[in-house]
């Protein structure tokens, strides 16, 4: 069977960076993909890439067995990639019901629907209380909280999550290592970007490693965590998987 | 209920007003209707164009060539007008919003548009460059030409009524949704599935089509129609001030400011001060300038999230 998602050897320059070279990865169905690096690696760059913020240099992506190389954003999420991003965007002055609605009006075009599958997301990701506050008001768990459920409405076969642990405090990140489960355990593929080890480490079945634009290694959790090339590029120490 | 009563009173009002009462109130509620049409996609789709006067321009134009050149009724020559600004402004937009020009460099891009039309107008013989149309006051349902301001009046309220329920059905549903989406943020409306290009392009067409209504209207009540009375700024400044002070983004906001503004107006006219005209239209304007700066400054949202709040 043929991966969901499939980056082909795509390459990104921005002027004399040369963003990402040949990085070529995929994603299965009902897989948890972690991606990894050190600042400047290329990650969120490959996510735009993907998504279709920018189209690449050279390489193409392709999914669900549509070449996408380049198609704008909104066709990636009718298609099935929703994504968030890693400094939220939250719509300020729209309430928590009206934004996630708007990514539910992605598959159910019509209100009454929509709302009703809104409701189910925010009680899934724990902001049903939240309804009616503008997005502005929101904590940064809840932003973020908000932003996966804005995406989940959408009602994609791929998530793609930008830094959803960054700058939660510890039983925040369990929280959110649990949520991300469920998520997966409802049949949606994920490839989570993520800072906080632990958090991709647990949640990955496999990790993809990226440094100066480059993919440097790949694998499972455990073998990673003794690589030398990671540990040198990106863990610095030997990462003990707990 | 309260609907119900307010249309009641705005129904029974041309009863007790006077000839000179009764055209403020029909500029009043003419400046509500072109300020909820600048609103769709000002307020809802946060698409800032200062070009609107070259849609009011286009509806006025349109009714009143067709209807003197064809002898087509103005009732139907409004919808033609409507449907060419539709048109022109789909256009524009697919053109400025091609070449990413957001913000500022959109509202001064739609401003020159409304200028370069301006131009075109002036020197236009077709419809008399800056001499302008005439049109003959008659007696004539018909062809939308009244001697009474009685009608002008049930017109403009009825106009302004569509336009609210059109504001509101907006409001609930999908197309609303997207326009709000693409208002607060491009990239995660993008995100969402929200196609920002095309509904951008969508709300500036349906904006500038409700606009030309009002231009339509506004050539049949005062029966002349020439560059300098509808491709000029101030149709324009009319639909912000209102929209802005009152509340953009909302059904009800820029009619209880344009009503303000109108009734603020007509208050500073009888001004003992002010005998010139030039005197009424400086001292009137340093007035409301003051007015949208306050309001911009203590009530950002507009004088609408007064009830807001006590609520």
């Amino acid at each position: 069977m043929a991966a969901l998602l499939d980056v082909r050897s795509v390459s990104k320059r921005f002027g004399g960076l040369q963003a990402l070279s040949r990085v070529a990865f995929t994603v299965d169905a009902g897989e948890i993909v972690g991606l990894i690096g050190p600042n400047g690696a290329g990650k969120t760059t490959l996510f735009n890439v993907v998504t279709g913020v920018y189209p690449p240099d050279d390489g193409r992506v392709v999914f669900r067995g549509e070449d996408v190389t380049g198609a704008a954003p909104h066709r990636l999420c009718k298609l099935g990639a929703a994504r968030t991003f890693q400094v939220s965007k939250p719509f300020a002055t729209l309430t928590v019901l009206q934004t996630v609605r708007i990514g539910a009006l992605n598959r159910i075009p019509d209100m009454a629907g929509a709302t009703v599958k809104a409701l189910e997301v925010l009680e899934l990701m724990g902001l049903a209380g939240k309804r009616d506050e503008p997005g502005r008001t929101l904590t940064v768990m809840e932003r973020k909280r908000l932003e996966m459920a804005r995406a989940l409405a959408t009602q994609p076969s791929l998530l793609l999550l930008d830094e959803v642990a960054a700058g939660l405090r510890p039983n925040e990140i369990q929280d959110m290592i649990a949520l991300v489960r469920s998520i997966a355990a409802g049949g949606v593929s994920v490839l989570i970007i993520e800072h906080v080890l632990e958090a991709v480490m647990r949640l990955s079945a496999r990790i993809v490693v990226l440094n100066h634009g480059e993919v440097i290694a790949e694998g499972r959790p455990a073998e990673l965590a003794n690589d030398a090339r990671v540990i040198d590029a990106y863990l610095g120490e030997a990462y003990s998987l707990a | 209920m309260v609907a119900v009563a307010a249309l009641a009173i705005a129904a029974a009002l041309p009863l007790a007003a006077g000839p000179h009462l009764l055209t403020a109130m029909i500029v009043a509620l003419h400046a509500a209707f072109m300020a909820l049409a600048w609103n769709v996609a000002a307020g809802y789709a946060g698409q800032f164009s200062l070009g609107h006067s070259l849609f009011y321009g286009i509806g006025a134009y349109a009714s009143t060539v067709l209807y003197l050149r064809l002898g087509l009724t103005p009732w139907a020559g409004m919808f033609v007008g409507a449907a060419l600004a539709g048109i022109v402004g789909g256009l524009l937009a697919l053109g400025v919003y091609r070449y990413k020009v957001h913000g500022i460099f959109f509202a001064l891009v739609t401003l020159g548009a409304a200028e370069v039309a301006k131009g075109l107008a002036d020197n236009w013989a077709f419809i008399k460059g800056p001499v302008g149309i005439l049109l003959t006051m008659q007696n004539a349902p018909g062809d939308f030409f009244f001697l009474r301001r009685e009608p002008y009046y049930y017109v403009a309220l009825a106009m302004l009524v569509a336009m609210i329920v059109i504001s509101l059905r907006l409001e609930r549903s999908p197309l609303g949704q997207y326009f709000l989406a693409v208002r607060e943020d491009e990239q995660a409306a993008e995100a969402s599935g929200v196609d920002s290009y095309r509904y951008k392009t969508i709300a500036i067409s349906l904006s500038a089509a409700l606009t030309a209504f009002a231009g339509s209207f506004y050539a049949q009540f005062y029966l002349y129609v020439s560059p300098d009375t509808v491709l000029i700024f101030e149709p324009q400044l009319t639909m912000m001030l209102g929209t802005m002070v009152g509340g953009a983004g909302t059904a009800f906001g820029p009619v209880i400011g344009s009503l303000l503004f109108s009734g603020l107006g007509e208050a500073l006219r009888n001004l003992p001060f002010l005998e010139s005209t030039r005197g009424i239209v400086i001292g009137s304007k340093m007035v409301y300038a003051v007015l949208l700066i306050v309001v911009l400054i203590y009530l950002p949202g507009g004088l609408i999230t007064l009830g807001r709040k006590g609520a």
